[in-house]
């Protein structure tokens, strides 16, 4: 068994630098450790850069800098600079819950905004609650995310608080009556998005008179439709992703279905438009955040998000992220105190906090209430707001 | 006991803690499979299913029965055992493309199961409250780290471990020498299926938060990756090659959005340079005894065979 002389140096040459690597963050970090410390309020991101949800993940990081820029510009909290300390998660939930652990145990970071994902949320909860740090997560909607514990939060308009004002406006001002559910049932964002539209529409005067299954990944979709078609809904509801959503609207207009779509973010995307064609026009999409008719504070963050990105408008996932550093300093300024353990019940007392994703109120079980609930319906090739439909706060 | 073990793990870094477990739950996967890949030589692509049934099986044994962390264990491997015995018996009478084919088909079903079963939550997935146990769960899972290692090396030099070498060489042959070449390959599938499902326990409660769609067909070619990396049918391979593996992502984690390019690029270079895996071909056994000086090493050796040889010859002249 002897080496090659190409294996022995390949070898040595990834262990040279996996050594200097090494090294190099050995030297700098005894050196930096207590400087940073003394004068740095360090949050971090928990999210995917690269892989299949980087689409959430990207923009929540560029709103946290965005928001981290604009507090130091201003002074810092506390007299302290922000500093946002990034990782990548790849979408995975064994490396989110590694990253969550460097995070917390190498960084030192005092609070944690992400993961935009429910799964690896549930993930790095757990890790935050026992650790004691703040936990907010920009994005995670489904259940059982601040069941985990005092130190952990969430931002995002709920789908339990943002169907129920959707179906008050289908019912009362577009007088649906007749709805179709469909449902991707290997999607849990779905499965769960179903459930509470389901639950929300009882005794609403709204009929469910179709619940169809589809799954992720899926291209023929004429069996449900013609199901559907047969019941004659006013609208179908999908609670999937835009892809699936446009290749149904696609097949509905085939098969000369008059009704329109009606989704969450998961329909929120130019592909949407660009797959579905003429098919998905007036096809709606709720979600928490629309750069049409904004409030004073989001028109001035979409004017300086424009200002850094070339003119491009920020989009939901930015808008959070951004709210998320917000409301952390903002939690830490009123408890004068940037120890987890005093600023936690700081956001839990946030209260009509008027961020640019909309007035957030965290209620006593820790659950975020938000509004308004912005109604995007597409229009001539483009998302246009069709309505801004108000939240009871309470 | 428990209070001394507990202040243990809390002396290292929670970050390094948890890469250490991430290892040693990949440990136990890999050793598994190269059980049935690397011992039996049956290809498999669905470990991740077994994986899954074990997890599931444990999450549900501690939130609907409180059962004991280390019962539970043995209990949630037996079940996996099981599955993998009923489903073994038919699908392993096939070979090579076709048994590949059938386990890839197997773990999907596995998969759409239980993204359709109340009890396990759907695609929603479940969450798993901590072990019922006093001792810390990264001294729990190298604990079945040591013990499948164990375990795995008297298999492997006892007599069913060469029946099992005897099925990977030539299935004929080892059938025409007696052995019956169905039960063996069952009974290896069994004991793979049952670290699976021992690994995916430990899985479930470490991590807290499981859902189905985290095994599909991914984490199986991660796992069969771990194998072939660290040399098919060799312990200390399997062993080397899942701790690389598990651990490369988070040691590469200097380089930013280079490290997935990196990971490719150092098993592309792994297969062109060592295409029989890093221990594929070395006895590990000797190699240590070689370094100790307990055995002659194979130079030594190889002179000696050269001088006996062309002793008498010298003799002569």
């Amino acid at each position: 068994m002897s080496f090659k002389k190409s294996t022995v140096l390949l070898l040595s040459a990834v262990l040279a630098l996996s050594v200097t690597a090494g090294c190099k963050k050995k030297e700098g970090a005894p050196a930096d450790a207590p400087k940073a410390a003394a004068d740095t309020i360090k949050i971090g991101f928990l999210g995917a850069l690269t892989g299949d949800v980087a689409m959430f993940g990207k923009p929540t990081l560029e709103g946290m800098k965005m928001a981290a820029e604009e507090l130091n510009a201003a002074g810092g909290v506390l007299g302290k600079k922000i500093e946002i300390v990034e990782a990548d998660n790849r979408g995975d939930k064994q490396e989110g819950a590694s990253v969550t652990q460097k995070l917390i145990s190498r960084d030192n970071v005092i609070a944690i905004v992400g993961d935009p994902t429910t799964g690896i949320t549930k993930v790095a909860a757990p890790i935050a609650q026992k650790a004691q740090v703040v936990l907010l997560s920009a994005g995670a909607t489904g259940p059982g995310v601040v069941e985990n514990g005092d130190f952990i939060f969430r931002n995002t308009l709920l789908d339990s608080v943002a169907i129920p004002a959707c179906i008050d406006f289908f019912a009362n001002d577009l007088k649906y009556k007749k709805v179709a559910i469909i449902t991707s049932d290997n999607n849990d964002y779905s499965v769960g998005f179903s459930q509470t539209f389901r639950d929300a529409a009882k005794g609403k005067g709204i009929t469910i008179v179709a619940d169809e299954k589809i799954k992720d990944g899926d291209k023929d979709f004429s069996g449900q439709v013609t199901n559907i078609k047969a019941k004659k809904p006013d609208v179908i509801f999908f609670s999937g992703y835009y892809t699936e959503g446009a290749l149904i609207m696609k097949e509905a207009r085939k098969q000369g279905v008059k009704a329109n779509m009606f989704g969450g973010d998961g329909l929120f995307s130019p592909e949407f438009i660009k797959l579905g064609g003429s098919a998905v026009e007036g096809s709606m999409s709720a979600l928490g955040f629309s750069p049409e008719q904004a409030s004073p504070e989001t028109a001035k963050f979409i004017e300086s998000f424009k200002k850094k990105f070339a003119d491009q408008l920020p989009g939901l996932f930015d808008a959070q992220g951004y709210d998320g550093v917000m409301m952390i300093a903002d939690a830490i300024k009123r408890a004068n105190s940037a120890d987890p353990k005093v600023f936690k019940a700081a956001v839990a007392q946030t209260k009509n906090f008027k961020g640019v994703s909309g007035t957030i109120t965290i209620r006593d079980n820790r659950e975020p209430i938000k509004s308004p609930l912005c109604l995007l319906a597409v229009k001539d090739g483009k998302f246009a707001l069709k309505a801004k439909v108000p939240v009871k706060m309470d | 006991m428990g209070d001394f073990l507990l202040l243990l793990t809390g002396s290292i870094n929670p970050y390094y803690l948890q890469i250490i477990v991430n290892i040693g739950i990949g440990i136990i996967l890999a050793l598994g499979l190269n059980v049935i890949t690397g011992l039996t030589g049956q290809l498999s692509l669905g470990h991740a299913a077994f994986m899954s049934i074990g997890a599931f099986t444990s999450a549900l044994l501690t939130i609907k029965l409180g059962m004991p962390f280390f019962a539970n264990l043995v209990l949630t491997g037996f079940i996996t055992a099981g599955v993998a015995a009923l489903i073994g018996l038919p699908i392993l009478r096939l070979t090579g493309d076709y048994l590949a084919i059938c386990t890839l088909g197997f773990a999907e079903i596995v998969k759409v199961v239980f993204l359709n079963l109340d009890i396990t939550n759907k695609a929603l997935g479940l969450t798993v409250p901590s072990a019922i146990t006093a001792v810390p769960m990264p001294i729990v899972v190298w604990l079945v780290v040591l013990l499948t290692i164990i375990c795995v090396t008297f298999i492997h030099s006892s007599r069913f471990g060469r029946a099992l070498m005897a099925v990977r060489g030539d299935e004929i042959a080892a059938e025409a020498m007696g052995i019956n070449v169905t039960l063996y390959k069952v009974q290896s599938f069994a004991i793979g299926a049952f670290l699976a499902g021992v690994g995916g326990g430990l899985y479930a409660h470490f991590m807290g938060y499981i859902n189905p769609s985290d095994f599909g067909f991914l984490k199986s070619v991660d796992i069969l990756s771990m194998i072939v990396l660290g040399g098919l049918g060799s312990i200390t391979g399997s062993v080397i090659g899942a701790s690389i593996l598990s651990a490369a992502p988070e040691f590469l984690r200097f380089m930013a959005s280079y490290r997935m390019l990196v990971y490719g690029g150092l098993l592309v270079c792994m297969m062109i340079f060592r295409p029989n895996g890093l221990m594929g071909g070395i006895n590990f056994t000797s190699l240590v005894l070689r370094t100790l000086g307990r055995k002659p090493h194979l130079k030594t050796i190889m002179e000696q065979k050269t001088a006996e040889t062309s002793g008498p010859c010298n003799g002569d002249t």
